[in-house]
């Protein structure tokens, strides 16, 4: 009996003690070996790691029915039931699939560019937008590097494809804002009123948006503000145009951020030779409070509020009358906005909004006088719902309250007010068939008191990968807004001008590159159309303008390439025609360029500690009416060249953290010419003698140094 | 003769499953291996090791601590970006099953302050801003929940050390973190025989290079 036990133990004993011996080979579905991967059988130590060749070998104890699992990085995990009873050597060869999720998922993207801090794969940082030499820290500045911009220096707003500046609307967290730009003097160019380093990230649509947004003809911007900061921390910054702090202050689930600025170009008007008689150097006050608190597990409170106000004088030469002006322009801004988003449950989302924009300017001409007061208020409510992985609904509605009045001293007192109720609804599904294949479908509804009209427009997009980092998106849909103040104050039995708009986009990206073609089609109906500026009856104005623009436009952005350096080129190519306002006949507008090119190029060079950007840009020439030939548009101006530079140098300064940044406009000296300005009559010679349109400065240097206490 | 057969049965069942005493040798040879472990392949394969023993010992976050360190090294020895995110996501993939299992754990804290500064090499101009608060919010997080961490110090003065001076760093600023993780450095016990004990060699070697440099 005992002899039998010992038998009995040594047999399991050799049983246990006879091992087997796993091999093999692993590769991927190319057959290329996969060095490194981990190969075990589960639920042991057992396992072995593939050499160089995708060899393994490994001996196990174990006996029985075991899973063998063979894992590696950005694969399948592999897994194989093998019997080790079976044999003492067991041969294997693993092949490993590649992992899904290594190919993004589609995302829906035509028309659109995104900056964002947030995602790895987006176009443009916050960043970069900062330090765009061109853009001299102005968000739509930044936006004028990318394609679909026209360059039209005496302005400095942002047009898209072939429409005007106040085509495009702008967005803060979703929320309207009327008046985005400071006041602007006639052929000087302004910026926004927004500083960059209040966003983590600007959507920009050049075309074919979602349903969310309306009352934009061309395009959209939706800037995102900072979220819940996480430091305290404070800074001062004195530039050669003023100076300006901020602090930011944190608790657990809240903080709040204020900034304060006055820039005067007083001494900048000194360093760079103005081409302009200044009567009072441009100068502001801004301040700006930020508000962050988190509600809940994912709600997120947000207060933005912000003021401005400036002044500037100058003797404008108005060719037209053919008399030098006085002018003086002040003007006040107050914009506030608050927001909520929150999950309401697991599948509905809210996301809320009020904002309210009031702004005041007053233009002194000589002894005439021009006061505006613009009012906006808005409230938005929307929802998403989550139906499915699959499937998502968006819904929603807002409702703005717009006031104008215009009060003009002039040969007697005019006063031009109007009112407007703007009730908007929207619904959009977006519903993803495969990993590969998107499609989004929507529509509108708005309704005006004003004009008296309600419009109900679709907006359709799809998006389809055809290939690990690329994809293929077509969009279209109609898009109405309300002409332009100056027009409705006149005339408010217009109606909404329309835009047609059909965009195909193909775009390859990994996180390092991005290369982006984009075709679109622009139709325009019912614009504005009038016998003559400035007339004051209603019948003179009507909406029997039209207009089409088509192109292509080019992106090409590369941070890997060349060592340490990162560069974007963008081109578009136009053709576009118009036949609205006083225009005759169907003409190119004055603002429309055939050819934009953009290049911007930025370097750290780590041993000097300074970061090197340079933008180019090219537009080519520029139409305008000559008053002297026959014929409408039937001139063209010199093509625009442009090259800035902007260095930033990073020190200690008084022993904190400092950076000293220089920017430089036009380093070059070009003497662009925007158009020419033509007087109403012509002199005894009986010649319309013609006034450039230029850059109030030649160059322009500003100098800035920021200090972090 | 059925409870001899039975206990034979569980006596060598216990010899195939796995008692304390194997996760101790297996851990202990790993641990061993990992520090001798110089290029990518032997980082890999250690790292491999450890997974396999986290996917039996589930309650054990330290396999998962070194499985992550393994990775975290690799990075920083990897040339090629795209790649070193890869692996970065790995480490990150091992550090959250990690801190799943053991959340208020000082090393763990530490050690994603580790990898948030191979994270931003990548991109320093961008990730630097977005990064830095967060690594030292993991640091802070570490050292309150164990003052006494000498590898917290170590990175702080490292950290101090390759920064240039410009931006607040350099060997002056760095002399007294490195004083200071020297100090914890002699007074740390490991809590465990498998716990955390790194650091102390490479802190000798960076604090003597420090000393060297403030004495020319």
């Amino acid at each position: 009996m005992r002899t039998i036990f010992i038998i009995l133990i040594l047999l399991i004993r050799t049983s246990i003690f006879a091992q087997v011996q796993v091999s093999g080979k692993v590769t991927d579905s190319r057959d290329a070996p996969l060095p490194g991967t981990n190969v075990f059988l589960k639920d042991s130590y057992d396992g072995a790691t593939a050499d160089s060749l995708g060899h393994f070998s490994f001996k196990t104890g174990i006996k029985g029915i075991r899973q063998l699992s063979a894992t590696f990085i950005g694969y399948k995990p592999f897994l194989k039931e093998l019997d080790l009873d079976s044999a003492r050597t067991i041969v294997l060869n693993i092949v490993l699939e590649e992992l899904d999720e290594q190919i993004d998922e589609v995302v829906i993207n035509a028309g659109a560019f995104e900056a964002s801090d947030k995602k790895k794969a987006v176009i443009l940082k916050m960043f970069d937008v900062a330090t765009t030499p061109s853009a001299q820290g102005d968000i739509f500045g930044a936006l004028q590097t990318l394609p679909g911009v026209q360059k039209v220096g005496e302005d400095g707003r942002v047009f898209v494809r072939g429409g005007e500046s106040y085509e495009t609307q702008s967005f803060l967290d979703g929320m309207q804002v009327s008046t985005p730009y400071l006041s602007k003097m006639p052929d000087i160019p302004t910026r926004g009123r927004f500083s960059p380093m209040l966003f983590s990230g600007t959507l920009f649509s050049t075309g074919a948006y979602s349903a969310e947004f309306g009352q934009a003809l061309s395009s959209i911007v939706d800037m995102k503000t900072n979220s819940l900061e996480t430091e305290d921390k404070s800074s001062i910054s004195i530039m050669t145009v003023g100076v300006m702090a901020s602090t930011t202050k944190c608790w657990k689930s809240a903080s709040l951020s204020l900034n304060g600025d006055y820039v005067t170009s007083g001494l900048s008007n000194v360093i760079n030779k103005q081409q302009v008689d200044w009567t009072k150097s441009p100068a502001g006050v801004d301040g700006t409070l930020m508000y962050r608190q988190k509600t809940g597990k994912t709600g997120m409170f947000k207060v933005f509020g912000t003021f401005n106000h400036s002044s500037s004088g100058m003797i404008y030469p108005n060719t037209q009358t053919g008399i030098k002006q006085d002018i003086l322009l002040k003007s006040s801004n107050v914009y506030l906005n608050n927001t909520y988003n929150g999950m309401l449950s697991e599948k509905w989302m809210i996301k809320s909004g009020l904002a309210w924009n009031y702004d005041h300017q007053k233009f002194d001409l000589d002894n005439d006088q021009i006061g505006t007061n613009q009012k906006m208020f808005q409230a938005k409510l929307q929802f998403i719902h989550n139906l499915n992985e699959q499937t998502e609904l968006k819904f929603g509605a807002d409702w703005v309250n717009f006031s104008y009045e215009q009060n003009i001293r002039m040969d007697g007192n005019y006063r031009l007010p109007f009112t407007n109720n703007e009730l908007s609804g929207f619904a959009e599904l977006e519903y993803k068939l495969s990993k590969k294949f998107a499609t989004r479908v929507g529509a509108r509804m708005e309704n005006s008191s004003l004009l008296g009209e309600t419009t109900l427009v679709p907006r359709l997009s799809a998006a389809y990968k055809t290939g690990n980092h690329s994809q293929f998106s077509l969009a279209g849909g109609y898009f109405y807004q309300n002409p332009e103040n100056d027009y409705l104050k006149f005339a408010p039995q217009l109606k909404p001008e329309k835009a047609t708009h059909a965009v195909m986009t193909w775009q390859y990206q990994t996180e390092q590159k991005t290369f982006r073609v984009e075709g679109y089609l622009k139709k325009y109906a019912d614009l504005v159309k009038f016998n003559q500026p400035l007339a004051t009856n209603p019948l003179d104005y009507s909406n029997t303008g039209s207009g089409h623009a088509e192109g292509i436009d080019l992106f090409w952005r590369d941070k890997e390439s060349l060592n340490l350096s990162d560069y974007w080129i963008s081109y578009s190519w136009i053709n576009a025609r118009r036949n609205y306002k006083d225009y005759p006949v169907s003409a190119i507008p004055t603002y429309v360029s055939e050819h934009n090119l953009s290049v911007v190029y930025k370097r750290f060079f780590e041993p000097l500690r300074t970061y090197v950007s340079v933008t180019y840009s090219f537009a080519s020439s520029r139409p305008y009416h000559d008053p002297n030939f026959s014929g409408f548009m039937n001139t063209k101006t010199q093509p625009y060249n442009d090259i800035s530079l902007s260095l930033t140098y990073i020190m200690e300064l008084f022993g904190k953290q400092s950076v000293v940044h220089l920017m430089v406009n036009n380093v070059a000296g070009f003497d662009n010419v925007y158009g020419y300005n033509f007087p109403n009559t012509p002199n005894a010679a009986g010649k319309y003698e013609s006034t450039p349109i230029k850059s109030p400065f030649e160059r322009q240097i500003i100098l800035l140094v920021s200090i972090m206490l | 003769m059925k409870k001899l057969l039975i206990n034979l049965v569980f006596s060598s069942l216990s010899f195939i499953g796995y008692s304390d005493e194997a996760y101790q040798k297996a851990m202990t040879q790993s641990i061993e291996k990992l520090f001798q472990a110089t290029t990518i392949p032997e980082y890999v394969e250690i790292a491999n090791q450890f997974e396999r023993i986290s996917n039996i010992e589930k309650t054990e976050w330290l396999p998962l601590y070194y499985a992550s360190y393994a990775y975290i090294m690799i990075s920083f020895q990897e040339p090629e970006n795209a790649k070193k995110d890869q692996y970065l996501d790995q480490a990150q993939k091992y550090l959250d099953q990690a801190m799943a299992i053991e959340p208020n754990e000082s090393e763990l804290h530490m050690l994603q302050g580790f990898l948030y500064p191979s994270r931003i090499t990548i991109d320093p101009m961008n990730r630097g801003m977005e990064l830095m608060p967060e690594m030292n919010k993991s640091l802070d997080k570490a050292l309150e929940l164990n003052p006494d961490n000498p590898r917290v110090y170590f990175l702080r003065a490292t950290m101090m050390f390759h920064m240039p001076e410009a931006y607040g760093g350099g060997a002056a600023n760095a002399l007294p973190l490195y004083q200071a993780a020297d100090e914890k450095f002699r007074i740390f016990k490991p809590k465990t025989e498998l716990s955390p004990s790194w650091g102390k060699e490479i802190n000798d070697a960076e604090f003597k290079k420090v000393q060297e440099v403030m004495q020319k």
